[in-house]
């Protein structure tokens, strides 16, 4: 029974990695109705801090994430980029197996939604993000400045109107991840630009550079 | 009395009608709490004891358990969400409209704490608890049960509840038998069994 249920995970498994071997790139940020009526809904904070304890489990309280990455942190991001990925997670837009029971329709409703993003923009920031190394920052500010910062902002504040995350005060570990899957085409619900920006970087300038932005200064909104 | 006297002589204005009136309009409630006490009494306690603390670890605690949360899991019963080879047998006996009242007898009722066997086991159950697992992917249990394991409206309590009930709860997740909760179920299915002995372990010292 055991060896049945092991080999039938390993055969799902192999084919979750075919499938994912060359996922259809999505349209960026293309409209559809779930993305919409979320972005529209009224929203409510305080039901979002509410709503929001089925995802304290893994992003903790306060909604900081862990140093190492394993889940980044929420709190202070715009409630657009929230409700943009949350939706794209959960129309499996953007792969995220661990996330997907803990976003779909049976966890939370659009109004969940709407309102954990309205409670997540709006906590503090504290800086107590996980920082990189600390090698090369003289090369990771220079390629932020070149390549980053038009989009992500000279603080890394993002920019809420255009969907573009807040990139300060998150931890290096899930920068350097993260940056890794977009740069291999791995998260399919990109800015095409984005993906081009850092297409040729080597693993050391992803992880100069995300150094970098584990070290913004906070406050930036 | 009086007007009693007088009654049959010379009528009064029924001043005693409302009262009577709210009486028997309030009687349905009364005869429902008076009848979920009698059922807890005769029905329950014999698995769940006479507060709710039930003397059988197969069986669970329900002694300070969120009033709403025991409504939702009688009515689960009632529809077969939650299936129990001894529950399900007695809840299609009981009347619904008792279920509240059902509800708000086990709530208030003080809960005794549980028994740690293995206080080793209970350390690993307790970092597992507060921290969940990064790497299957299982969430924190204090992210929705509290770290003291009280619970809420939506959460149920946990704090001292039988290691064997909760293991037997995981498994029901797991395996779908319990279908009450669709995060649980992906709970149950990331959790290894080492994990859940060392939950159900830290659990009931809480």
């Amino acid at each position: 029974m055991l060896s049945r249920c092991l080999s039938g995970l390993l055969l799902a498994g192999f084919g979750c990695s075919l499938a994912l071997a060359n996922p259809p790139p999505e349209v960026w940020n293309a409209p559809y109705p779930e993305k919409t009526a979320a972005l529209a809904a009224k929203a409510d904070a305080t039901r979002g801090a509410s709503a929001f304890e089925i995802c304290q489990g893994c992003h903790r309280a306060g909604a900081l994430g862990r140093p190492d990455g394993s889940y980044p942190r929420l709190a202070g991001q715009h409630a657009t980029v929230l409700i943009k990925q949350l939706t794209d997670v959960r129309s499996g837009r953007r792969s995220n197996v661990k996330m997907l029971p803990f976003a779909d329709h049976q966890a939370l409703s659009l109004q969940d939604i709407a309102d954990i993003a309205a409670y997540l923009q709006a906590l503090p920031v504290p800086p107590s993000q996980g920082q990189g190394p600390g090698g090369d920052l003289a090369r990771g500010r220079q390629l932020y400045d070149r390549d980053c910062q038009a989009c992500h902002g000279q603080m890394g504040e993002g920019k809420a109107d255009r969907f573009f995350p807040r990139v300060s005060g998150q931890h290096y570990q899930y920068l350097l991840r993260e940056s890794r899957m977009l740069r291999d085409g791995q998260r399919r619900n990109v800015h095409p630009e984005m993906t081009a920006a850092i297409a040729k970087y080597t693993d050391d300038e992803l992880a100069a550079v995300s150094d970098h932005m584990s070290r913004l200064p906070l406050g930036g909104r | 009395m009086p007007n009693l006297v007088a009654f049959p002589l010379k009528p009064r204005p029924r001043r005693w009608l409302p009262a009577v009136v709210s009486a028997i309009l309030l009687c349905p409630t009364l005869l429902m709490a008076a009848d979920a006490k009698e059922i807890a009494r005769t029905v329950c306690a014999a698995c769940h004891g006479m507060d709710g603390n039930s003397p059988d670890p197969k069986h669970p605690k329900l002694a300070g358990m969120d009033q709403e949360y025991l409504m939702r899991q009688l009515k689960a019963f009632a529809d077969g969400k939650r299936r129990d080879e001894t529950m399900s047998g007695i809840i299609a006996t009981l009347d619904p409209a008792t279920f509240a009242g059902l509800a708000a007898y086990y709530g208030p009722q003080k809960p005794t704490p549980g028994k740690v066997k293995d206080p080793q086991l209970a350390a690993k159950g307790r970092a597992l608890y507060e921290d969940g697992n990064t790497d299957t992917g299982v969430p924190a249990c204090a992210g929705c049960h509290q770290s003291d394991g009280k619970g809420n409206a939506r959460f149920p309590r946990l704090a001292g509840q039988h290691q064997a009930y909760t293991l037997k709860q995981l498994a029901d997740y797991k395996s779908g038998r319990r279908a009450t909760d669709p995060l649980m179920t992906t709970v149950g299915k990331r959790l290894s069994a080492e994990e859940g002995n060392a939950l159900a372990e830290y659990i009931a010292g809480l």
